[in-house]
């Protein structure tokens, strides 16, 4: 039997601190970076606008190109004979409000001038303002949306105290997420919405599964502390977790590397999901739970709080030391 | 064991379904043989791939409210959801998708199509057809005294930017070009109106645009004077101040005078003697003297009320007009009409007129629409999608099948085994809801297939740890089972209660991945749990009593 980090007794709460100091430093970056260069980069499905992807015959002069479709945004996409030209200015926007092709047709006609027939025009999208304002909102609905449906699901089929950890662990991972596409620069379309749904709904599943280790390492052993189960589920787990998301990785990799331009930016949220949802179901969401069962002890059958705090402090206490095992033995204690 | 024999031949079932499902059929659809559309059979696999894959048009249409308000919107909207239908199917595309989308959309797609101008033009075109009479009673000249004073106080659109350079550079040349035009036409012209008054050589804003045409209504503008015509006849004040029972329109083409180049205008009697509403047939067809035209034939009660109009205006001019601009020149009516008439198109392409026939005979929309939104793909960037998408899939597949087979070996191996199962499932599931498959769901397909693994994962481990505890492997394997079920399905619920979120707030290609990713985890959650297990019974009942599991 070829096993991988088997039996594991890694002190993963124990370096709380630092991923929080990690994570938090991520998102302030990626704040900061909206605070110096305003928002997100929106596809013109959200904003309105015109885009073109053009193929030339001949690889053309960006400058030139540029000289030609004056206001346009222009992008090199994929092979050097292919552009994407963006038309997002506001006037733009607001003439294709009548009617959304209009800009198309101009960009198409000043290429014609220049180029003749070297060249192809192989995708075209005009979004006229109120559709893009419509799919926006959609998008943002669908976001909360999401959260709320998963939030219901799990104080449904777990106790408060863990759907509330898990629900703010996604919004560390939307903050976390939102930082890197701006940090990234990535264009947000509807597709990459949908890659940050998907990303959402990974790492809660990551999370969950740590959960359900833990509610039922909770009944198994009622007097150990919050800590220790926490993990011991995390290390139980471990094995699931490297190869799922070994699976998924290469699934997102393959998407990265082999499936082109047009997804690629859905690739790379998914790609930097499968991380997330590693760190965040373990650092994130594991440390609030503790939080939270803190602040809220729970009472057993026996009214009896779990021995969180006693935990806690033993943690604090031993901050300081390397990583070690939490118990000496390599098999599991009462289970044989 | 019966147990084993039921869940082996529900699999088989299944999997008997599946193919079935994705088999190629023969279908009748509308395919495209030598530039036309032909109604034919073909064979092909029951997989709609999505405009993003196939090339195609996705316009979504709106009311154009820029030229007043529309009363009964919704009503509105069906009507004109009727009519763009009925164009779409005559215009010739296989599978065509015409819908309303909330209260004040329809979206139309069109899978296949080369030519999106042409798309547009028919499927926005009002083709509101009005025969008219022009105007016998000089009402224009007569009121043009006014007209002209009001232009005065209103001034020229010189200093607000309305219009372009060229209108402003050419109104001083305008002097110049009037004497010897007017020479030139009169030259041309074979029917003169000799009761009409003259126009006042001096000129007012207005006047001095105008020139008589040749017959009565009819007035002609040079071309570099026809954004200042627009302007002042745009004006409320004057639109005010026209003739009652008068309306002016814009002939549809260009003529050409001694070398100068002239735009029509006429003035019509506002009262229409009919309208398209009665056309019962149109077809293009190409004759030595018009040139390119439309001939249509109006049904019973339409040619009745025509012979009746017609009769009471002979020797007058009728302008057929089309969205507001009248076609061609107005023939002089000889008799009455009945139910045949044809509309001139001079020069334009036998393409335009089978359009033109096409819209006349779906009827008119009964609103302007807008297009709101436009997405082309070309059919080359949808094929280099489609291998694109593949290639990453087969990776992505054989990558998840080494890691399985690597870390499980043989229980790896039982899993690849669903996993292929898994994969057909899933086709056989978007064939059988009629999904779409587009780019996003090609990608929610991998992903299902790197998160399908997951419930395996999930389950061998958890084998693995109840093997470590001592237990035997019928045990371990039904241990391992029964414990990893709960975080399956909560996994799998969560996941799916977003892509149903996705779907229920998304547009085509996104709703295509939603889709795929329920397909993909339902398929997951039979094929690791059933299927996986079924296999691990069967291995249990040949290898009686099995000491070792290779996991």
């Amino acid at each position: 039997m070829f096993r991988i980090l088997h039996d594991t007794r890694f002190d993963f709460i124990k370096w709380w601190r630092h991923a929080a100091i990690l994570t938090v430093a991520f998102i302030v970056l990626g704040l900061g970076s909206f605070a110096l260069t305003g928002g997100l980069n929106l596809s013109i499905e959200f904003t309105g606008g015109t885009l073109v992807q053009v193929r030339f015959a001949q690889p053309p002069d960006p400058a030139e190109l540029r000289s030609t479709i004056g206001n346009a945004e222009i992008t090199q996409f994929g092979d050097p004979t292919e552009y994407t030209l963006r038309i997002q200015s506001a006037e733009a926007i607001a003439e294709q409000a009548s009617a959304a092709e209009g800009v198309a047709k101009q960009v198409e006609a000043s290429l014609r001038d220049r180029y003749g027939d070297g060249f192809t025009i192989e995708r075209t999208e005009a979004v006229g303002p109120k559709v893009g304002a419509e799919l926006a909102r959609g998008a943002v609905i669908a976001m909360f949306l999401a959260a709320l449906v998963t939030l219901a699901y799990l104080a449904f089929r777990f106790e408060w105290r863990f759907g509330l950890a898990a629900v703010l662990s996604t919004a560390h991972d939307v903050l976390v997420t939102m930082a890197f596409i701006k940090l990234a620069q990535i264009e947000v379309s509807l597709t990459v919405v949908a890659a940050i749904l998907t990303l959402l709904g990974y790492s809660g599943n990551d999370t969950i599964i740590i959960f359900d280790r833990v509610r039922e390492n909770l009944k198994k052993a009622r007097k150990e502390p919050l800590y220790d189960t926490l993990n011991r589920s995390i290390n139980e787990t471990l094995p699931r977790s490297v190869l799922t998301h070994a699976t998924t990785l290469a699934a997102t990799l393959a998407l990265l590397i082999f499936a082109g331009e047009v997804l690629r930016p859905f690739a790379w949220v998914m790609t930097f999901g499968v991380f997330v949802a590693t760190f965040s179901s373990i650092y994130v969401a594991s440390p609030i739970l503790l939080y939270i069962e803190r602040q809220f002890p729970r009472k057993d059958a026996t009214g009896k709080g779990l021995q969180v705090s006693a935990s806690a402090a033993r943690a604090e206490s031993q901050a300081e030391s390397a990583p070690r095992p939490v118990r000496g033995s390599k098999a599991p204690a009462g289970r044989r | 064991m019966t147990n084993l024999k039921y869940r082996f031949l529900l699999i088989a079932g299944l999997v008997v379904a599946s193919v079935w499902a994705l088999w190629p059929r023969t279908v009748i659809e509308r395919v495209k043989r030598d530039g036309v559309f032909v109604y034919d059979t073909v064979r092909r696999v029951p997989l709609k791939k999505g405009l993003d894959l196939q090339g195609g048009m996705y316009l979504a249409l709106e009311i154009d409210e820029s030229r007043g308000a529309v009363a009964n919107k919704p009503d509105a909207l069906d009507r004109a959801l009727k009519v763009v239908r009925t164009r779409i199917d005559e215009f010739g595309v296989s599978e065509p998708v015409v819908q309303k989308v909330g209260d004040d959309r329809i979206i139309v797609e069109l899978p296949g199509i080369d030519d999106p101008e042409r798309a547009e033009q028919v499927v926005q075109k009002s083709a509101f057809l009005q025969f008219m009479i022009t105007d016998e009673s000089n009402a224009l000249e007569r009121a043009l005294p006014r007209l002209d004073q009001i232009a005065r106080d209103v001034g020229g659109p010189t200093s607000s930017g309305a219009l372009g350079d060229t209108a402003r550079s050419t109104v001083s040349g305008l002097e110049k070009l009037f004497t010897p035009d007017t020479a030139a036409k009169a030259a041309d012209t074979t029917k003169s109106d000799s009761a009409a008054p003259a126009i006042p050589p001096t000129g007012g804003p207005i006047s001095s645009l105008l020139q008589r045409g040749d017959m009565p209504g009819e007035f002609y503008i040079t071309a570099a004077n026809v954004p200042r015509a627009e302007y002042f006849f745009s004006l409320p004040q004057i639109q005010q101040a026209m003739p009652p029972g008068k309306t002016i329109r814009w002939g549809a083409d260009t003529l050409s005078i001694g070398g100068t180049v002239y735009r029509t205008l006429y003035v019509l009697d506002a009262r229409e003697i009919l309208n398209g509403e009665w056309i019962q047939d149109a077809k293009p067809n190409n004759t030595p003297i018009d040139g390119t035209v439309v001939e249509f034939q109006l049904n019973n009660e339409g040619g009745r009320r025509f012979r009746t109009e017609t009769a009471k205006h002979i020797q007058d001019y009728m302008a057929i007009v089309l969205d507001d601009r009248v076609m061609g020149r107005p023939p002089v009516i000889q008799s009455a009409i009945g139910t045949r008439g044809q509309i001139t198109l001079g020069r334009r392409d036998l393409q335009q007129a089978q359009d033109l026939a096409l819209v006349l005979r779906a009827g008119a929309l009964p609103v302007p629409l807008k297009i709101a939104e436009v997405r082309n793909i070309g059919a080359s960037l949808g094929q280099d999608s489609i291998n694109r998408g593949t290639r990453a899939i087969a990776i992505a597949v054989a990558a998840v099948i080494v890691i399985m087979l690597l870390y499980y070996r043989f229980s790896g191996l039982l899993a690849v085994g669903a996993l292929i199962l898994f994969v057909l499932y899933t086709l056989a599931v978007l064939a059988g809801f009629n999904a779409v498959l587009t780019l996003p769901g090609l990608a929610g397909l991998v992903l299902s297939v790197g998160m399908a693994v997951d419930a395996n994962v999930l389950i061998f481990e958890r084998i693995r740890e109840e093997l470590a505890r001592g237990k035997t492997v019928r045990t371990a394997i039904d241990e391992g089972f029964h414990h990893a079920l709960s975080a399956i399905v909560d996994t799998s619920v969560t996941t799916i209660l977003t892509a149903a979120v996705l779907y229920q707030y998304g547009t085509g290609p996104v709703r295509g991945f939603a889709v795929t990713l329920i397909a993909g985890i339902a398929a997951s959650l039979f094929a690791a749990v059933f299927i996986t297990r079924t296999f691990y019974l069967a291995w249990l009942s040949r290898t009686r009593g099995a000491q070792a599991l290779s996991i």
